[in-house]
């Protein structure tokens, strides 16, 4: 018994192997779209005063493109650490919510001690193709497959961050390159806006954000304008709860 | 504290907090989650979010810790926008907001 028993390992391995291949293959035509965000927030991390050690650590251990550089950002104009921090983490919260609606395609295929780092690789790319295409293919495994697919993307990442911080500090300052940092964002938000009530909410956020950041003291108008487009996103949503509960009561 | 174990106070607390957020729901996959109320506010929260990091650097400039009204990265923020709604190109939206930007910054 002991050869079918070695066989079986081998060809688990290769089923593995497979898989992991499978994810990054399928996530490829997507991950080209991380190296601008790469290299802001490389350049960012120089920017601010720090080197590659710095730069290429925090990608590593936080390992989410749009905080990272909001971070940086934020404690290179002088904010305090408990701003820079809260503000990246409301920016990350949306990782509870991949997770939620991941936990029941993932879990189930990993031991309990493979749980305790499932989550790290999840960031928007991994989930996306996880979701839309891993999860149904017959031929992978779903765990590696969600694991190659972000050992590509964090690969790519690290390239375009160290590229960034290499490169920003011989870039002169008449280019204005902090402007690619809102540019980065914009491009990141139009995606965002599909219900009308995600336009409302941005457009809120957005006169709050023009009025406050100037007005507050320590960078505190990004939280009070994120609270003030989410308290209207809130708002909103019960209203339409409100109707459409209305409306199926009136048709009973 | 220095500069640099500022930052890695940032790195450290940024990571470990996002890698909760993450992992949480995952360790507690089959047990009750998250309350309804909840949900109601994080759905919006990309939108707030990005919109938030957004406008202060396309309205402004600060110099000495004043922000001053920036006309050339309003009209080039303001480009980049609608090639961003029409192409849904990172690279094109950020070429194109930079290349305005340049422009305007010579004419102004």
């Amino acid at each position: 018994m002991p050869d079918r028993t070695a066989a079986h390992t081998a060809s688990d391995r290769a089923r593995t192997a497979r898989s992991m291949l499978a994810g990054a293959k399928d996530v490829s035509p997507i991950i080209l779209g991380i190296v601008p965000f790469g290299l802001v927030a490389g350049a960012a991390v120089v920017e601010a005063g720090f080197g590659l050690v710095e730069a290429i650590g925090m990608s590593l251990l936080v390992n989410a493109g749009a905080s990272q550089i909001a971070a940086t950002a934020l404690f290179a104009e002088g904010a305090p650490l408990w701003v820079a921090i809260g503000t990246a983490l409301v920016i990350n919260v949306r990782m509870l919510i991949y997770a939620a609606s991941f936990a029941p395609v993932v879990v189930p295929h990993t031991s309990r001690r493979g749980r305790v780092f499932l989550g790290h690789p999840l960031v928007d790319q991994s989930y996306a193709v996880t979701m839309t295409r891993g999860r149904f293919r017959d031929d992978v495994d779903v765990v590696p497959y969600y694991v190659g697919s972000w050992l590509i993307l964090a690969s790519l990442w690290q390239v375009s961050n160290v590229v960034g911080a290499l490169a920003g500090p011989f870039v002169p300052p008449e280019w204005s390159l902090d402007f690619t940092i809102p540019l980065v964002f914009l491009a990141m938000l139009v995606p965002v806006l599909k219900r009308r009530t995600d336009i409302e909410v941005a457009l809120v956020t957005g006169f709050a954000a023009a009025l406050l950041v100037p007005a507050l003291p320590m960078q505190t108008g990004l939280l009070a304008a994120i609270a003030a487009g989410l308290g209207w996103g809130a708002l909103r949503h019960s209203d339409e709860r409100n109707r459409t509960g209305a409306r199926t009561g009136a048709s009973r | 504290m220095s500069a640099a174990a500022a930052f890695w106070t940032l790195i450290v607390l940024l990571a470990a907090g996002t890698f909760l957020m993450r992992s949480i729901p995952l360790w507690l996959h089959g047990r009750s989650l998250m309350p309804r109320w909840i949900d109601r506010f994080l759905r919006y929260v990309p939108a707030a979010a990005l919109t938030a990091l957004i406008v202060p650097g396309a309205l402004y400039v600060r110099s000495n810790g004043d922000y001053e009204f920036a006309p050339e990265r309003i009209v080039a923020a303001g480009v980049a926008l609608l090639i961003a709604l029409r192409t849904r190109s990172v690279v094109a939206t950020m070429l194109g907001g930079m290349a305005v930007l340049w422009v305007g910054q010579i004419l102004l």
